[in-house]
């Protein structure tokens, strides 16, 4: 990922795609990840207390598909983008251990609010079985371009 | 099952709650933001962003040095298990074994009728600073923000709402979240089929 290019408000379109972002789950990174974020339901970590509770396998836990979906819109708005607020973050169905999930996303609108480029950009996740988190909507703020600036690096 | 009324009628104190907060007021996270503890958060996200590890980087962009992830919030505000002078929480050595008290528990209004399944179906939240080094997190209040008995697929239930905030050391609001939880009595189903289904039953 090159840190260095700063995308701006005026380089974006409603209906632009992000690009997306994929996370293979393996036993070993739920591991990881239980003891990075501190969600330690067995649920998550446990294939035998998790095939024990009804599901088919252990599975990621929310504030992991969180990150996902973080990572995703931190590497499209840059470092001189925000973020403001995640919604419509719904959990469809599991995202197990052997899959990958793949962060997608794209721009449902943009507007100026106190001078400030405002974007609002739909997010979803998804395994080979489908949607599983989403669409949400993420909103964030992107930089806006000085007259007759060019892209350019941050 | 219960009859139709029956069972919506054992939700009603909960709606009658609406709008009341039942925090418990132990709500102060584990730790406070600490660049190992951040840079664990990024390891299996395999997330290299600058800003949460490089304080020239954070600096340049406005910010007074290095920022915790936003989604690593929830992280820095989930309770400990366990803390010097607790009684033990690790007590049994079977396999499977939960400590007595874990770190990330459902929200409760203790009005709830007896249900033996759960699930969170939608998150919100909306950032309102960025947390610094050295900062540390505590939950804000507990309002039950809705509830909704439904039966669905899996069974009879109630979609119920929380919302609460987050704040720092210095009582100021760093994000306000949303959770809606299904609490239910199961029909014979799995639990894969459960979460699709009161998935679908929000649409």
């Amino acid at each position: 990922m090159d840190w260095s290019v700063q995308r701006h408000f005026e380089d974006v379109e409603a209906g632009q795609e992000i690009p997306p972002v994929s996370f293979p789950l393996s036993v070993y990174r739920l591991v990881v990840e239980a003891g990075a974020n501190r969600d330690f339901n067995s649920i998550h970590h446990n294939s035998a207390f998790a095939i024990a509770s009804g599901t088919d396998e252990m599975y990621a836990n929310t504030t992991f598909l969180l990150g996902m979906w973080e990572r995703t819109v931190r590497e499209f708005i840059g470092l001189g983008g925000g973020i403001r607020k995640i919604a419509g973050f719904r959990m469809r169905s599991f995202n197990y251990v052997g899959e990958t999930v793949t962060v997608h996303g794209k721009i449902k609108e943009k507007r100026v609010e106190d001078d400030q480029g405002v974007v609002e950009l739909e997010v979803w996740s998804a395994t080979p079985g489908g949607v599983t988190v989403g669409p949400g909507t993420v909103t964030v703020t992107l930089p806006r371009r000085e007259p007759g600036e060019s892209l350019r690096a941050a | 099952m219960m009859s139709d009324d029956a069972w919506k009628a054992a939700w009603d104190p909960v709606v009658a709650a609406v709008g009341r907060d039942f925090s418990d007021g132990a709500s102060e996270g584990a730790d406070a933001v600490e660049r190992g503890l951040v840079r664990r958060y990024l390891e299996p996200l395999e997330f290299d962003c600058p800003l949460h590890y490089d304080d020239a980087a954070a600096e340049a962009h406005g910010y007074g040095g290095m920022i915790a992830p936003y989604s690593s919030y929830l992280a820095f505000a989930v309770a400990p298990i366990w803390s010097p002078g607790d009684a033990p929480v690790f007590t049994s050595d079977e396999r499977d074994a939960q400590p007595a008290r874990a770190a990330i528990r459902p929200p409760a209004s203790g009005l709830e009728p007896p249900y033996t399944g759960y699930f969170a179906t939608d998150f919100e939240i909306e950032f309102l600073a960025p947390l610094s080094l050295g900062d540390r997190v505590s939950r804000s209040g507990m309002r039950l923000a809705s509830c909704e008995p439904k039966e669905t697929r899996v069974g009879r239930g109630a979609f119920v709402g929380w919302e609460w905030d987050l704040v720092n050391q210095r009582g100021e609001e760093v994000a306000q979240i949303r959770v809606a939880l299904f609490l239910y009595n199961p029909r014979e189903t799995s639990s894969e089929q459960a979460v699709e289904a009161a998935a679908a039953g929000r649409s």
